[in-house]
């Protein structure tokens, strides 16, 4: 690198150190080395270092605007002909997430600061939430898939963390393990493949692997192994079907950390899977299975949403639901459009989150059914839910809208099938939205709903701060997208999603809650409000399958360890001992008979001899 | 200088165990650490002079001893032998730091304890096979003595177990030592994989499946391996610590240098046979692994799945590989010794190891929250987690395996998967949750009780387990030291097999 270049464009291997330094600045209240005052000091040091990320980022953005993309190289570790670089893509797109990233961690923060008001573990939280930002801000700038990998790890650790946070109850035990499990089989198989091109391609750096991938002749089953292997990872962390599961429970993790989950992290999982796009072509079946598993998490996310009746989960499935749109687009080859769902989608849900998370914090209650009546008495969460639900559904003109229209236009004429999914995901969504809306913020007051409050500035600020945003979404789209610009869709397209949506907003505005959220008595209607309402049942079919299988060879391989091997040394041991004790009850103690064995046996030794050697 | 090593801890314990006159315990601790930190520092002042450009051996020492039966006194080190120097001292230093409340003969224990750090510098310095045999056994007895004076209630049946299966392993690689004598009609006993390569093919694979056996046994490899949960159940804490860390290691190291230095043709013929034994013993060990209660019986069998990762690479022999075996020595060394320390303080203030029992540890003002925390960060590394010693370990292992044995190295992945499975449930079980330390009662209202206040652990108590775990971050984020430590010597060994077909062939030698 010249020295020619900006210092921010040089010093942008700090970027993700911001976030790492947070956490190390956080461990002396974090510990409890630091008794004199409270954990606050902590969350300030953090907001200053993500506050120092974002600056430094939005420099680089400037600098890289004015000439152009970058690339930093730093060897990290080369041995023999394996060569492991640190490696930093400065490009716009890349950079637009990094902001993306370090500004929603951001405001996350300072949210976090109001939410966990009175949580004495305070610095903790902050110490991970920095190990977070860090690993994020590496993955998105990140220029090679060995230390994408590296960083998307350690996001399941924190995340796994994070979500263990309030370790001692009982649902978050469970939560925190599901959590790193699903995402772990994915990182693994994802190890599968990064090995693999390692020890094929030789370099990881990804401009060598696509040069490489476009030249190289696999054999099928090798490259659909490998096409397999790069879409467990993302498929894990941007819980598609069916490793989703976690996203669930992770909702029983603290607020702050679920507003950067269902925005940023999952579109960390989808950046990655951009990177491997190109890859992918290598492999008919991935792409097939890309698309399968993008259209069932689409629509089934959509649909296991409008069925529960916790607040935060009928929001997060929705998240599977718009990855899986992402996912879809990725695997037609439409990565624009994937950045720009990737966009809208982590904004307007880091609002909704934020949302939630105040009425979760001025009720003390997430059960739906419990809730409403707040429109009035909330302005600032109601407006942040309307923006951020708004933002999602394609009806009126905001972030999501625009990139639906792009992509039901780009898809109708090739793929009419995937051009329906977006339609009917936009349908559901806005239905979703609709009857939540109605449940918790319009009606009247329910007992626990009597007094409420509006939050205080530290939530609401951010709150607002993001719903304006989104409200200038479309515009930083159209910034970013001069050709051939966002609103590159035909009327019929414009009048698709429109009608879609509306009819979501008709739905959902006219089903009636009282008996339509209570199981019905009817038994088919029964029967499917159960299987959404419980997610299709994920968790029991891998009760029944994987864990059962593990769990059940664990205890045969524990058995058979104990009685086969352990067994067979113990009754050696036993035999010896036994004939030594039989033998020892041989002895005559007569001279003779000692004189006599020793004769014959040197009789038996010589006659042997003498026979061997005759 | 190298002797250095080996008379420091010799002497030191000869010393204590003759020193005239009444000593208070407290007193022989203080010796002793004095003695293992002068032999850490020591080995220190030796990597210093290590030259890492040089691929062979280097500072050698050597006279002659007993020459007529071929046992010279040579000494030397290379890449191979000077990481697992460091990780003996620095490992016996940690578990003379972490012996405390000996219950009794303080002097023998500590004797004991330097005579095993010396017996092992011994057999990783030295270059002659029967020098090697020596200290190898020498290890043995002290061993024996410190689990089966200072072990837990099962202590006899466990030690015997360990004495015995040792003992065994010690016979087959004498035998195979002297077989080699034997059939090359040499009886120099000095390591070179060119005298073997006269031998038949079929006396070189007999002789290499009795080395084999023998250092499977005390890596050890299934199904060799019953001796070593029932030893780490029933040892101390320091003691499960040293063996963990550094006795194993004495198997793979034999494993590298003897089978396949020595043998390199019959080891490339085994390989395929090898790799498929790695994996079962992988998969074997941490399948036992996620059945078991005992917390230390767990991390035993994560060491006997671990350590199938050093079969896989040396069964592969590739450049990568290799220096990813002697990672994996030193990342495990480090590793399960943090465990086991960690799972000793646990052990300490509750009494009971049991996951069925134990419950939210990480409790903060009751429970054991540093030693939590320690123990996510170890089992996390453990399970491969980047940014600490196992990922860069595994990673290396098996991109260097993977081109030669694809399936068995796949099957190690899942393994490594697995290894995430059971530490989390060991996390999950005994440090999440509401804090207990004995069976749940059925009665709800007695359970929900927050009686426990377990007794604070100091911080000098934590001391050596946080320099272990600072090593551990430390070599997961600059692995670079260790891999320049050793590449030399590492590539030099994968290219072994080829050098030796090439002598052959090319008839160098005629």
């Amino acid at each position: 690198m010249p020295d020619t270049l900006p210092l921010s464009i040089q010093l942008s291997w700090l970027i993700p150190l911001y976030g790492f330094s947070g956490m190390l600045l956080s461990l002396p209240w974090a510990a409890g080395w630091i008794k004199r005052n409270g954990p606050r000091p902590a969350a300030y040091l953090n907001l200053l270092v993500t506050l120092l990320a974002v600056l430094h980022g939005s420099l680089v953005l400037r600098a890289v605007l004015a000439l152009g993309p970058q690339h930093l190289d730093i060897a990290w570790f080369s041995a023999a002909d394996l060569d492991l670089r640190i490696g930093f893509d400065l490009s716009l797109t890349n950079l637009a997430a990094l902001e993306l990233v370090t500004g929603l961690s951001l405001v996350g923060q300072v949210f976090a600061l109001g939410y966990l008001d009175k949580e004495w573990s305070l610095a903790r939280f902050y110490a991970l939430v920095g190990f977070f930002e860090g690993a994020m801000a590496g993955v998105v700038l990140s220029s090679n898939l060995f230390m994408s990998y590296f960083l998307l790890e350690m996001l399941t650790l924190s995340t796994y963390l994070l979500v263990g946070f309030w370790y001692a109850q009982p649902l978050v035990v469970t939560a925190a393990r599901d959590a790193f499990l699903t995402k772990r089989v994915g990182d693994v198989l994802l190890l599968m493949g990064v090995v693999t091109l390692s020890a094929w391609a030789g370099s990881l750096e990804f401009n060598d692997l696509y040069a490489w991938s476009a030249n190289e002749t696999l054999p099928a089953l090798g490259a659909t192994l490998l096409g397999l292997a790069l879409i467990a990872g993302p498929m894990g962390k941007c819980a598609q079907f069916p490793m989703h599961l976690w996203l669930d429970e992770a909702m029983e993790g603290p607020n702050p950390a679920s507003i950067l989950r269902n925005s940023v992290v999952v579109t960390c999982g989808a950046v990655v899977l951009l990177k491997v796009m190109p890859l992918l072509l290598i492999s008919p079946v991935a792409i097939d299975v890309l698309l399968a598993v993008g259209t069932i998490s689409a629509l089934g996310g959509a649909l296991v949403a409008i069925s529960q009746v916790d607040l935060k989960r009928a929001c997060s499935y929705s998240t599977t639901s718009y990855l899986g749109l992402v996912f879809v687009a990725i695997a037609l080859q439409q990565p624009f459009i994937a950045l720009l769902l990737l966009f809208s989608h982590a904004l307007a849900k880091a609002v909704l989150f934020m949302s939630v998370g105040s009425v979760i914090a001025t009720t003390n209650c997430q059960d739906l059914t419990e809730l409403g009546g707040l429109g009035s008495r909330m302005p600032a969460t109601t407006t942040g839910f309307l923006v951020g639900a708004a933002g999602l559904t394609g009806l009126l003109p905001l972030g999501c809208f625009w990139s639906f229209g792009l992509m039901v236009e780009g898809l109708g004429s090739r793929a009419p099938f995937f051009a329906a999914v977006v339609l009917v995901t936009n349908g559901l969504t806005a239905l979703n939205f609709t009857r939540v809306y109605r449940q918790v913020f319009m009606g009247s007051p329910h007992p626990k709903t009597r007094r409420t409050p509006e939050v205080n500035w530290l939530m609401a600020l951010p709150m607002v701060t993001v719903a304006v945003m989104v409200l200038v979404t479309p515009l930083v789209m159209a910034r970013i997208d001069r050709v051939p610009g966002i609103g590159a869709f035909s009327s019929v397209t414009a009048l698709a999603l429109v009608g879609s949506g509306l009819a979501g907003l008709l739905v959902g505005s006219l089903v009636p809650l009282d008996t339509f959220w209570s199981r019905s008595v009817r038994r088919p209607l029964r029967v499917l409000q159960d299987l959404l309402a419980f997610d299709f049942y994920t968790d029991r079919i891998y009760r029944a399958t994987i864990v059962a299988f593990v769990a059940g060879l664990a205890r045969i391989t524990n058995v058979f360890d104990q009685l086969v091997v352990n067994g067979m040394v113990n009754r050696i041991a036993a035999v010896s001992m036994g004939s030594a004790e039989s033998l020892k009850l041989g002895v005559s103690g007569r001279l003779q008979t000692y004189v006599f064995t020793v004769v014959a046996a040197i009789v038996l030794l010589v006659g042997s001899l003498s026979w061997l050697g005759g | 200088m190298l002797s250095a090593l080996l008379l420091i801890p010799f002497f030191g314990a000869l010393g204590l165990l003759c020193w005239p006159g009444e000593l208070a315990t407290e007193r022989i601790r203080r010796a002793a650490l004095a003695l293992l930190g002068l032999q850490l520092l020591w080995s220190l002042r030796v990597l210093l002079a290590f030259d890492p450009g040089q691929a062979g051996l280097q500072l050698q020492e050597s006279f002659a001893w007993v020459d007529s039966i071929g046992l010279d006194y040579r000494l030397g080190v290379d890449g191979l032998a000077m990481p697992l120097v460091l990780v003996n001292a620095a490992l016996t230093l940690v578990s003379g730091i972490c012996t405390r409340d000996l219950s009794q003969r303080p002097r023998l224990y500590f004797a004991l304890l330097l005579t095993i750090s010396g017996a092992v510098n011994g057999a990783f310095l030295s270059e002659n096979l029967l020098l090697f045999f020596l200290f190898y056994e020498l290890e043995l007895i002290p061993l024996w003595l410190l689990i089966s004076i200072w072990g837990g209630a099962n202590r006899g049946y466990a030690a015997t177990k360990f004495l015995i299966f040792t003992a065994v392993s010690g016979v087959l690689i004498l035998g195979a030592f002297l077989g080699l004598s034997l059939f090359t009609g040499q009886a120099d006993f000095s390591i070179n994989p060119v005298t073997t390569a006269q031998l038949g093919m079929g006396t070189q694979l007999a002789l290499l499946g009795a080395l084999l056996i023998g250092f499977a046994i005390k890596i050890p490899l299934v199904p060799f391996h019953t001796w070593l949960p029932d030893a780490h159940t029933e040892a101390s804490t320091p003691v499960s610590v040293l063996l963990a860390g550094v006795l194993l290691k004495l198997g793979t190291y034999g494993l590298l240098r003897f089978c396949l230095g020595m043998f390199p043709e019959a080891w490339a013929l085994l390989a395929p046979w090898l790799a498929g034994w790695a994996a079962v013993s992988v998969l074997y060990g941490s399948l036992a692994a996620i059945a078991q209660r005992d917390m230390k019986r767990m991390v035993a069998y994560s060491s006997v799945g671990h350590m199938g990762y050093i079969l896989l690479a040396a069964a592969a022999a590739t450049p990568v590989s290799m220096l990813g075996a002697v990672f994996q020595m030193v990342s495990h060394g480090l590793i399960s010794a943090l465990l086991f320390l960690l799972v000793g303080v646990v052990y300490r203030k509750t009494r009971t190891r049991d996951l069925e029992v134990l419950r939210g540890l990480l409790n903060p003002e009751r429970g054991l929250p540093f030693t939590g925390t320690l123990m996510i960060l170890g089992v996390m590394a453990s399970a491969g987690m980047p940014g600490m010693a196992g990922f860069i370990s595994e990673f290396l292992v098996f991109r260097g395996s993977l081109a030669a044995f694809p399936v068995a190295t796949l099957l190690c992945m899942v393994g490594s998967g697995l290894t995430a499975v059971y530490f989390l449930l060991l996390v999950n079980r005994a440090f999440f949750g509401r804090l207990a330390v004995t069976p749940p009662s059925g009665d709800a209202v007695a359970d929900s009780r927050l009686e426990v206040r377990l007794p604070a652990v100091a911080l000098r108590e934590t001391l050596p387990a946080l320099a272990l775990a600072s090593g551990v971050v430390g070599l997961g984020v600059l692995p670079w030291g260790l891999g320049k430590l050793s590449e030399q010597a590492t590539t030099a060994m994968a290219q072994l097999p080829a050098l030796v077909a090439a002598i052959q062939g090319g008839g160098l030698l005629s």
